[in-house]
C-alpha cells in the first residue's frame, strides 16, 4: 500500500494542478489497467482498515477466546469480500 | 530503560499508541473521502479543487499525510524487523521508507499550498 501510495499521490497532485491535469487523470483512469490498480489498492486498504478496526476492538479486550476470535475473523473477511466486489462494481460499472 | 540515542522515539508503548492514534485519523479520512465520492454525483475539476481549497480540508489532508508517514514508518519497522535479518539491508530499507514517507508529506504540503 505504501508503494501504491506513489500512484495515488501522483494522481491527486496532477488532478489538482490544472484543468488539463484533471482531464489527464480522468483519461488515465478510463483504462482497465488503471482501474485494476485502483481496485487493488482500494481492496488492500479495505482489508487493512477492517482488520485494523477489529484489532483495536480486540485491544479493548473483546473477541479474545477461540470461538469469538474465529467468528470475528470470518465476519471481517466476509465483509471485506463484499466491499471488494462493491468497489469493483463502482469502478467498472 | 535503555534510551537509544540513534532514534527519536522513546519506547514500544509510544509506538503502540502512535500506530493507533494515526490509524484513527486515517480511518476517519478514508471514510470521509469515501463519503465524498458517494455523495457527489459528478466530481468535476471545480468540485475537486473546491474541496481542497478550503482550509479545514487542507489541514485534514496534511494531518492525514503526516499520519500516513508515522503509521507506515512504525508499521514497516515492525515488518522489516521480522523479515529482513540482514541488518545492513534492513537499515537501507528503513531509510528509504522514511525518505518516501517524508516525501509524501512534502508533496502534499506543496500541492495544498497551490490549491
Amino acid at each position: 500500500m505504501f508503494i501504491a501510495l506513489i500512484l495515488v499521490v501522483w494522481a491527486w497532485a496532477v488532478s489538482l494542478s490544472s484543468p488539463e491535469g484533471f482531464e489527464l487523470v480522468k483519461s488515465v483512469m478510463t483504462s482497465h489497467f488503471a482501474k485494476f490498480l485502483a481496485w487493488g489498492t482500494i481492496t488492500v486498504l479495505l482489508y487493512h482498515l477492517i482488520g485494523g478496526i477489529r484489532h483495536m476492538i480486540m485491544d479493548l479486550g473483546y473477541w479474545e477466546e477461540l470461538s469469538s476470535g474465529n467468528t470475528s475473523a470470518r465476519v471481517a473477511i466476509g465483509l471485506w469480500v463484499v466491499l471488494a466486489v462493491l468497489a469493483g462494481g463502482w469502478l467498472w460499472f | 530503560m535503555v534510551l537509544n540515542q540513534a532514534s527519536l522515539k522513546r519506547d514500544g508503548v509510544q509506538d503502540y499508541v502512535s500506530i493507533r492514534a494515526t490509524a484513527t485519523v486515517l480511518g476517519l479520512y478514508v471514510l470521509f473521502i469515501l463519503g465524498f465520492f458517494l455523495v457527489t454525483p459528478e466530481v468535476t475539476y471545480e468540485v475537486w479543487t473546491g474541496l481542497f481549497s478550503q482550509l479545514w480540508m487542507k489541514i485534514f489532508t496534511l494531518l492525514a499525510l503526516l499520519a500516513v508517514a508515522i503509521h507506515a514508518r512504525i508499521g514497516l519497522w515492525q515488518v522489516v524487523t521480522d523479515y529482513i535479518k540482514c541488518s545492513r539491508l534492513r537499515a537501507v530499507v528503513q531509510f528509504l521508507v522514511s525518505v518516501v514517507a517524508f516525501s509524501y508529506v512534502a508533496v502534499g504540503l506543496f500541492v495544498l499550498w497551490g490549491v
